[in-house]
């Protein structure tokens, strides 16, 4: 087990090398530089060739790659042209609010999808199975930022039940109950549209799985040994059908990662996402090449707890 | 968006899922008749024909009515009519150009779906070549194929899309489409490639290579054909997505300019919050259309899929 | 996995539900738009006919911004202890560079304004007065201006803010490790000495002296007007507190961006980086104590900017998309300030190159497309900018006429004629000078029977960007001139500057283009259309030009009417030239809530509002 985790970390190493070269070309190709922003007759433009030369800017891609390769040996990221601070320390306090954001989606996700998944596939062709089969078909086909903009319009400001923007109420000190409780108050409604609509996946795979194994003979076996149906769904079916659910829980955490650009974007919402599509805007490249490799190595640990969950739950994939 | 990938990605777990359970009855009879069962699938699937009728009615529709509409005339800005409600010169009312919303819904529809047929077909391709020949080779040859998809597959899509869309400004509809395309074939290679490592050992395959058969024939005429339902039903899955995935893109501002607008761009005009609250008529068609789309591709992969899977029981 | 009939029926029945939500939110709208309907036959021969403009829809009610105030209406007293919630309209984060030496970003130095502020005082023509902190006195004859901070001017820690502080506040933006943009405008330049301390051959700035804590004077080489019109610094830097941290690190410096430090009215107490910033009130505060005890400063979408004032969710807000302002004119219980902005859109033709080498423009108008004056001028005639004012902005932009903008009343000469639509003169212009259809393809070809092709190049981001950009074109489209899009489309922000010439690198591909301009508090036009000015885009020269843009920043210029008379004549001479021609003023409307009072946004109002600024309920 062990070698196999060793073995897949080795693997990635030149994936991560190859994706940050990668990054990097793109960002030094892309037109304008993070002074671009900066056009103002008020400002000479001799001191924005200066502050290019300062930063280095003007250096060929690949000694800046070097440099920026170099650095990060040594545990420093570079320095945010916009935010005039350490790359790490900027986001580190957004990833924060993203790795927040993502865990409470999560837990709706299947503290929706498995209940309605479940009841679903039990009562399937029933009524309730109906009215959740009619859910997921119109969350499949819904956009999610169709989805959040009509949520933060209805519930943010019609309503006024939640914040439309920011992580946290202002002038609050860290560590205190109020705190928190804000932190909830804003992250319910960003990470309730995306339960919404990414539960849905769940919740058919979860009714499909169950129907399924209804029929299997295990099952017939032991309603015919006279369990009764609740020991039967609890104990046979329902483990059953919820172990690749569980195996996917990895997978699931990394689309949410990359998945919240949308939302945070609606929400206003100062996560990785909106710093992402800011740091392109503005031409913010370290930022960016960051946040890419950030992500990718998230997929990475991702896919890998997947695979270990796998083989946990599963002893018939064996690992090498 | 990320919902959309995370669909997509339980699409495809789930195909791969019934996949093993077919392959636990598959047996070495093949029936090659798997359109034909396509279409008898469809027939008695009343909300499927209904889907796939109204989803080819509404790609003739946009794309025939989009050869006799002029795009210059569509975009054409007019001060005198800027938000005009729907009425019966502006069926569908004006944006903030004067612009009427109708014609852009048509090209729009064009666009989106051009752009989604597009994206599903290029990784589709690649995604098919990729998986049938490191599942066909094995060894050495799906060893190397397989961790380019691994690298692939941890890229950050969503992201790097972005950065491309940023480093080429002057993109069109195929470019667009080449870029996303990139990014979206590992899972339909990785798909074909479990099929086709089974495929291969089975009987006809082995016999044939025993006859003296040439890789690319047996690739050709044995595996490829047999393999064909399932790259139908998943590519119809991708289409879905895709249409979605462009949209967001759209939406964001990393799409298309409004001159070649999509189901997106229309969507984009919420962002004006006044378009939201009391400009139904901008966005709400193509909220809904886009609906419908999705919902009438998915109900056609759905049912293709139930045909597939029926086909494998059968045989 | 059949469906049943239900199954269906729930979907209807769903679909039905998000349509039930999208009517019932346009309800409003249902009313105010019937009676539009009879007029829509007669909108479709567009912009040929002004008097046209009754004929459409809910937008067509115009607004002029002489109708604004830029205080607020509320004339009740403050309360003891009010608090205030201040909005950033941004849907990115603030950078958090909460220093005057190392902001770059406008809501950095929105942040800024609450908690410190210039030593200047700024009367309304944007000239040093002795409202601010420190008082002055310019002496012509030795080319220096001596300042005299007044007495009991605190350090939010209690420290006195003194000439030394000031002094510092050179120091570090002149230093080599300086990572900020500051430093060159003519309040550096001009100082004796500055050379030397540049290039670090000197420890000191020659022309800074220091005559008493209280007291400095700062020596030039000549006295010019931009002096006194925002071209000296005005911020002290806390030498007791930065003095031990190496310039480099300043900016990132955790008193740069946790605890900042300033002499405003107000004290930081918290920062929630990106996000909102919240203040106590400076009892000390050398202008005598603010009328509020708190105010929170936070970012709020500018999808939502309307609402969040609406609801009181903010009081204030430090800007608002002009395009949003006719859909929420009516919102209950807010009061709209505006005023002229100092900024204006303009159209200009590429006539040159840059010369890297040699620092300046490379002006060849006769290897140009647009080269031809009269092109030009019937291009300007072509278009009109008044109808685009009412249509797009409601009113609130309206046509351009000088390169000096009426946000600098003292300057800008509105009795210069510059041509307004005609698109009769604009053809007539176009066949004197040559510009004919020769092969009969509805389009003009140029003076040598060679097709033309105008190259359009313009930003994308804003509303209207687009529509604009293809009512400019179909203008032009009218007169018989081909202009199409440069890539066929608007160019995002970072390619439109690169490739118009922000780096001295124009791309040969653009004739034309469409570009905005904020003017700062010095109306000197040099750092725009000076030969050695990169944002010279048109890359325009001529001999004239230079000697009135230097005859503008004489020391004869020190004199306000000789000033005006240069400035007159430049502006009168560019509408002859036309390297390019100003589109659209524009103005700033700011929604405020109707409990708020005292609040100004005038530049004067800078000095004051901060302080005064208090709420009644």
């Amino acid at each position: 087990m062990w070698k196999f985790i060793v073995r897949r970390l080795l693997i990635t190493t030149p994936q991560i090398v190859l994706l940050s070269a990668i990054v990097f070309i793109l960002a030094q190709l892309m037109p304008g530089d993070a002074l671009t922003g900066l056009i103002d007759p008020t400002v000479k433009q001799e001191r924005l060739e200066e502050l290019r030369v300062q930063l280095g800017l003007d250096n060929p891609w690949y000694i800046q790659y070097r440099d920026w390769v170099a650095g990060i040996v040594q545990g420093d990221f570079g320095r945010s042209f916009i935010y005039k601070m350490d790359v790490t320390e900027l986001i580190g306090q957004r990833i924060v609010n993203t790795i927040w954001l993502s865990v409470v989606s999560v837990f709706f996700i299947y503290a929706i999808g498995l209940p309605l998944g479940i009841i679903s596939g039990r009562y399937n062709d029933r009524l309730i199975d109906q009215l959740i089969t009619g859910y997921t078909y119109i969350g499949f086909a819904t956009p999610i930022f169709i989805f959040g903009l009509i949520a933060v319009w209805i519930f943010g400001f019609v309503l006024g039940w939640f914040p439309t923007g920011g992580s946290v109420a202002p002038g609050l000190d860290p560590g205190t109950l109020e705190y928190y409780l804000s932190k909830i108050h804003h992250v319910l409604l960003p990470a309730l549209s995306i339960a919404l609509i990414g539960t849905v996946g769940t919740v058919q795979y979860l009714r499909s799985e169950i129907v399924d194994t209804k029929q299997r003979d295990f099952i017939i076996t032991a309603r015919a040994k006279g369990a009764s149906e609740s020991r039967v769904y609890n104990r046979h079916i329902f483990r059953n059908s919820i172990l690749p659910i569980a195996a996917f829980f990895g997978y699931e955490i990394v689309n949410l990662i990359n998945g919240t650009v949308l939302i945070e974007q609606i929400f206003s919402y100062p996560g990785m996402g909106n710093l992402f599509l800011e740091s392109i805007v503005r031409r913010d490249t370290t930022v960016a090449i960051t946040l890419v490799l950030i992500s990718g190595i998230g997929a990475i640990l991702g896919a890998l707890l997947s695979d270990i969950i796998l083989s946990m739950v599963d002893p018939r994939i064996r690992i090498k | 968006m990320g919902v959309s990938i995370v669909s997509r990605e339980q699409t495809q777990t789930e195909i791969e899922k019934n996949n093993e359970q077919e392959n636990k009855d598959v047996d070495s009879q093949k029936s090659s008749s798997g359109l034909v069962i396509f279409w008898k699938e469809l027939l008695n699937d009343k909300l499927a024909l209904v889907s796939l009728i109204f989803f080819t009615l509404v790609t003739l529709f946009v794309f025939g009515v989009s050869l006799i509409l002029d795009q210059d005339q569509v975009v054409r800005v007019d001060l005198f009519a800027i938000y005009e409600p729907p009425s019966s010169e502006f069926w569908l009312g004006t944006d903030y150009g004067g612009r009427d919303v109708f014609g852009q819904l048509i090209i729009g529809t064009r666009n989106s779906l051009s752009i989604g047929f597009l994206v599903t077909l290029i990784s589709g391709v690649i995604g098919v070549v990729f998986g049938v020949v490191s599942g066909y080779f094995g060894g050495h040859v799906d060893n190397f194929l397989m961790r380019i998809v691994d690298f692939f597959m941890v890229l950050p899509f969503f992201m790097l899309v972005i950065v491309f869309v940023s480093v080429a400004p002057d993109y069109n509809v195929w470019t667009f489409s080449l870029i996303m395309a990139a990014f979206l074939w590992m899972g339909i290679a990785r798909l074909i490639r479990s099929k086709a490592l089974q495929e291969k050992e089975l009987d006809y395959a082995q016999a044939s290579r025993t006859l003296g058969s040439s890789h690319f024939s047996i690739i050709f005429k044995q595996v490829l054909p047999n393999i064909t339902s399932l790259v139908v039903v998943t590519m119809t899955l991708n289409l879905a997505a895709n249409i979605g995935i462009e949209s967001g893109l759209s939406f964001l501002g990393f799409g298309f300019p409004e001159d070649t607008p999509s189901l997106g761009t229309l969507l984009s005009y919420t962002t004006n919050p006044t378009t939201l609250e009391e400009r139904w008529w901008i966005w709400l068609p193509a909220a809904i259309l886009i609906l419908l789309l999705m919902l009438a591709v998915r109900n056609v992969g759905e049912a293709l899929k139930r045909a597939a899977d029926a086909r494998q029981r059968r045989a | 996995m059949s469906k049943s009939l239900l199954g269906k029926f729930l979907f209807v029945l769903m679909l039905a539900f998000v349509l039930l939500i999208a009517a019932c939110s346009d309800g409003s709208d249902d009313d105010s738009s019937s009676d539009e309907e009879g007029n829509e036959e007669s909108s479709e021969n567009e912009g040929e006919d002004e008097e046209e403009e009754e004929a459409s829809g809910e937008g067509d009610q115009l607004y002029s911004i002489e109708d604004f105030s830029p205080t607020t209406a509320n004339s009740g007293e403050p309360i003891e202890g009010g608090e205030l919630t201040y909005g950033l309209v941004t849907d990115t984060a603030f950078e958090g560079t909460l220093n005057w030496a190392f902001y770059s970003g406008t809501y950095d130095a929105e942040i800024l304004n609450w908690f410190d502020e210039s030593l200047l005082g700024y009367s309304n023509e944007y000239r040093i007065n002795d409202e601010g902190a420190a008082t002055y006195e310019v002496d012509e004859e030795n080319s220096s201006i001596t300042f005299t901070i007044k007495d009991g001017v605190k350090w939010h820690d209690g420290e006195p803010v003194t000439a030394e502080d000031w002094a510092f506040a050179y120091e570090t933006i002149l230093h080599p490790d300086y990572d900020g943009v500051r430093g060159t405008s003519a309040g550096f330049t001009r100082l004796l000495g500055y050379e030397e301390y540049v290039s670090g051959e000197a420890d000191e700035i020659e022309g800074i002296e220091i005559v008493d804590d209280q007291t400095i004077t700062f020596h030039y080489d000549r006295l010019t007007p931009s002096l006194l019109t925002g071209g000296i610094w005005g911020y002290p830097l806390a030498k007791h507190i930065f003095e031990d941290i190496p310039v480099a690190e300043m900016s990132s410096s955790p008193e740069v961006r946790e605890e900042p430090i300033g002499f405003g009215p107000f004290k930081v107490e918290s920062v929630t980086p990106g996000e909102s910033v919240t203040l106590s009130k400076f009892e000390d505060y050398w202008r005598g104590e603010p009328n509020l005890d708190k105010v929170t400063i936070k970012t709020i979408n500018p999808s939502t900017a309307a609402n969040a004032v609406e609801t009181g969710e903010v009081d204030l807000v430090d800007s608002f998309p002009a395009d949003q302002y006719a859909d929420n004119a009516d919102l209950e219980g807010v009061d709209w300030l505006g005023m002229i902005d100092q900024a204006y859109t303009y159209i200009g033709f590429k006539l040159g190159d840059w010369d890297a080498e040699a620092g300046k423009v490379n002006y060849k108008p006769e290897e140009m497309k647009m080269g031809d004056v009269d092109l030009r001028r019937a291009m300007w005639y072509a278009v009109d900018n008044s109808e685009v004012g009412e249509q797009f902005y409601d009113g609130l932009r309206w046509n351009g006429t000088t390169l000096i903008p009426p946000s600098h009343p003292e300057y800008h000469d509105d009795s210069i004629e510059t041509p307004t639509f005609d698109p009769d003169k604009a053809n007539q212009i176009l066949d004197d000078a040559g510009y004919e259809d020769v092969d009969g393809d509805g389009f003009r070809e140029d003076p040598d029977g060679e097709e033309l092709v105008i190259n359009f190049a313009t930003m994308s981001g804003g509303d209207v960007a687009q529509p604009l950009a293809n009512y400019y074109m179909q203008s032009w489209e009218r007169v018989g001139l081909n202009v199409e899009l440069v890539d066929g489309r608007l160019l995002e922000f970072n390619s439109f500057y690169d490739r118009v010439g922000q780096r001295g690198e124009d791309d040969p591909e653009i004739d034309i283009y469409q570009g905005a301009w904020s003017v700062g508090y010095d109306v000197d036009p040099t750092g725009l259309y000076g030969k050695e000015a990169l944002f010279n885009f048109p890359r325009y020269e001529s001999e004239k030009n230079d000697e009135l843009l230097a005859e503008g920043v004489s020391e004869e210029a020190f004199d306000t009417e000789y000033r005006k008379e240069v400035y007159s004549e430049w502006q009168e001479f560019m509408v002859e030239e036309i390297p390019v021609f100003p589109t659209l003023y524009r103005s700033i409307v700011v929604p405020a809530n109707e409990r708020v009072v005292n609040w100004d946004i005038t530049v004067e109002g800078t000095n004051t509002r901060y302080s005064e600024v208090g709420v009644t309920e």
